[in-house]
């Protein structure tokens, strides 16, 4: 099947389709109507259609293997966010609590430069900027890795 | 006193960021292009973009002058800033750019299939960017003051013009290259600054922060009260008078005792090196140990510092996601890729520009404590140059600061106005370039004149308050509506008007004086800590409670978000750009 089968074009069917979904869930003709019907005009600079790959169809597909699917990867997905956001959250609000804790921490110096200083004022951005690149690079692989599993079936 | 190099810095900038724009004219042709630039930006530059329409005028000038006046725990909010991105990348970035949708009213309706929800997220979207834009307006009104020694209108219309006229004429390809540009040229001007201060003309040490109650004047300064005071001096000085002080007129050398003195607008006193500098009575200074502590002191006051921390860090980190001008920037990725990689590069060229205002706020400490006596501590970045160096270094050091302000001023209005726009021009006016461009030049106009009005109220006040609205608003409605299936729009609606409004409510509280400090003050001027969780019970609640009103095919929402896009049966929906 391939989603320019049957009688629907695309094409036209692109003005019924929910803003910002585009992606219906089954072919345009047999989807509910949208309860918003924003009418699209087609751009000149339209790209062509691409003709699927046949395994990603389960994905569409509106039973319980495409949904399986779908929430695997949201919930892979969502793992790795909360595996980066957490120790960052960890991280900022650590300092704080320990220079309430323990007022020494607070009033602390290296070298005679105040700690907030060295912490505040450039310290504490590289374990950030590495975080953000190691989520990056997790989330790219993971993505490989569902494209993989679809292509290989 | 007019400063002709910072002028002709000022100039300069406006002139290249014009003929950049002018660039960019000749590429624009369709809606597409005047609102997200027809994708074709790589990374990198769209990085720069991203990072020069960020940092604003509460970055280059703001977290220095509050850092300064309330101790290093200010800092925090240049830490909740970048902060911020790293959730908008690991939460927000890539579905977001896949969804497809161009502004967060767009994402509103889209995911959740309600036309109301759309209207309100518009308002506040006009809400957040103008209380973002107005604090612009006034930090270039202060800039040109400083620079022309003229009046505060100058700056506040020379802004608006400028702003209004690209936008309207541009669009968003120039302006892509005008913030990458401007990114580089706003570091360059707090960092070259810094930097030469901190080595050639910094002589004393850090350490010397902490240990000393009040600031002490490292060399002779000459303090003008530009407003009538009362300063209180704990330790006996001599000064050199000129003006009116306790109601006498005064030339010459006057002994100042402990206690409180009343002094005329106007008046010059020149401390001698070494002096303990006067407090402002309304607002004393802080101490060396209070200053140089990591929390957040509120007005300089050390109530509750950790939930006033927390509550600082929670409103900028999940603010961030939420400011309209931000997002509509992501659609200029490729792909959510794209859009994480580009996430990333910002983080790091945020973290490099704000080591600098920290710089400058602890030289500030050392060096200026006259802006304390004057209450001018905002401007601190500003004049340190020249008043550390009296010769060519320090003019040449100040246009460069005042270039890099200006460029700060100029970008991010240009990022509010275009999402004011064109959150107007997309849901009020109809769609098109025509009606864009009015929307962008009405909306110049009204903010200009608004910006008129402001002189009075603090930057901070307002980028803080646009801040909280964000993260109790749209925040909670980004990561729920992105994260979870059981959104609805009833409960997104909740969410937006309980989180949102109970935000507004308590800056406005703040700003008119209600609970200056204990819990009050805390719980009012850093709203975030209670209405973001307020905000989320409501949309989680909210969504629960009504089950019924599930957007019809939610999985293909979810499909919609977080397919990468190879995997799709179609191209994104780029053909289907709402104009």
């Amino acid at each position: 099947m391939t989603a320019s089968s049957g009688e629907s074009d695309p094409v036209a069917a692109e003005p019924d389709r929910a803003l910002g979904t585009g992606l219906p869930l089954t072919d345009p003709p047999v989807a509910p109507p949208s309860p918003i019907r924003e009418v699209v005009r087609a751009s000149p600079r339209r790209p062509p259609v691409r003709v699927p790959s046949p395994v990603s169809d389960d994905l569409f597909a509106e039973d319980d293997y495409g949904q399986t699917l779908l929430s695997s990867l949201i919930r892979a997905q969502l793992g790795v966010t909360v595996s980066v956001l957490l120790p960052a959250a960890v991280l900022l609000c650590l300092y704080p609590l320990l220079a309430v804790l323990v007022p020494s921490i607070a009033r602390a110096t290296v070298l005679g430069v105040p700690l907030a200083l060295i912490v505040l004022g450039g310290g504490i951005y590289p374990p950030l900027i590495l975080l953000g690149v190691w989520y990056v690079r997790r989330a790219e692989r993971l993505e490989q890795r569902f494209s993989d599993l679809l292509h290989d079936e | 006193m007019t400063q002709p190099a910072a002028i002709v810095a000022l100039v300069a900038v406006a002139i290249v960021t014009a003929i950049i724009g002018a660039r960019g004219l000749r590429v624009s042709r369709t809606p597409a292009d005047f609102l997200v630039a027809a994708r074709q930006v790589p990374p990198f530059l769209n990085a720069s973009a991203i990072s020069g329409e960020y940092l604003s005028a509460a970055s280059f000038l703001g977290i220095a002058g509050l850092t300064l006046l309330e101790g290093l725990g200010a800092l925090w909010y240049a830490v909740g800033y970048v902060a911020g991105y790293l959730v908008l990348l690991a939460a927000v970035a890539a579905p977001l750019r896949r969804f497809g949708a161009y502004t967060i009213p767009d994402f509103a309706e889209g995911r959740l299939g309600s036309p109301l929800l759309r209207r309100v997220a518009t308002v506040m979207v006009l809400v957040i960017s103008g209380f973002y834009l107005l604090p612009q307006l006034k930090g270039a009104g202060i800039t040109l003051e400083v620079a022309f020694g003229g009046p505060y209108w100058i700056g506040v219309v020379v802004l608006g013009v400028v702003v209004t006229t690209g936008i309207a004429s541009g669009g968003m390809k120039s302006i892509t290259l005008v913030q990458a540009f401007q990114y580089w040229l706003k570091l360059t001007a707090i960092a070259v600054p810094a930097v030469a201060l901190l080595l050639f003309f910094h002589h004393g040490s850090f350490g010397s922060v902490q240990q000393t109650v009040a600031p002490i004047f490292s060399r002779r300064t000459d303090v003008v009260f530009p407003d009538a005071e009362t300063i209180s001096v704990h330790r006996a000085v001599t000064v050199q008078a000129l003006g009116n002080v306790d109601g006498a007129s005064l030339r010459g050398a006057l002994r100042l005792v402990h206690g409180n003195y009343t002094v005329a607008a106007g008046t010059h006193l020149s401390f001698p090196a070494g002096s303990a500098a006067p407090d402002l009575s309304s607002a004393p200074a802080p101490a060396g140990s209070a200053w140089a502590s990591p929390l957040v002191h509120l007005n300089g006051v050390a109530d509750h510092p950790m939930a006033a921390t927390y509550g600082v860090l929670l409103a900028t980190a999940l603010g961030a996601i939420g400011l309209p001008h931000i997002l509509v920037r992501f659609y200029t990725n490729r792909d959510g890729q794209g859009a994480r990689r580009t996430t990333a590069v910002v983080i790091a060229l945020l973290s490099c520009f704000y080591v600098f205002p920290a710089l400058f706020a602890a030289l500030g400490r050392l060096e200026a404590p006259g802006l304390y006596v004057t209450s001018q501590t905002d401007s601190v970045v500003l004049v340190l140059p020249r008043l550390v160096s009296s010769g060519i270094a320090g003019t040449l050091l100040g246009a460069l600061v005042a270039a890099g302000a200006f460029a700060a001023f100029l970008s991010t209005s240009s990022g509010l106005l275009i999402s004011m726009a064109g959150a107007i021009s997309h849901d009020i006016l109809g769609r098109g370039v025509r009606a864009f461009r009015f929307a962008a030049v009405a909306l110049g106009v009204i903010a200009t004149a608004l910006g008129l009005l402001v002189a009075g109220i603090s930057i901070n006040l307002l980028v803080g308050w646009a801040f909280a609205i964000a993260a109790s608003s749209f925040g909670p409605l980004l990561l729920l509506g992105i994260w979870w299936r059981r959104l609805t729009w009833v409960g997104a609606l909740m969410g937006l008007v309980l989180g949102g409004g109970a935000a507004s409510a308590a800056v406005v509280l703040a700003m008119a004086g209600v609970g200056q400090q204990g819990w009050p003050a805390v719980l009012l001027s850093e709203p975030a800590i209670w209405t973001v969780p307020l905000a989320f019970l409501a949309m989680v609640l909210g969504s629960l409670a009504t089950r019924r009103s599930l957007p019809a095919d939610v999985t293909g929402k979810l499909l919609a978000l977080h397919l990468p896009e190879h995997l799709r049966r179609h191209r994104p929906a780029a053909a289907s750009f709402p104009p």
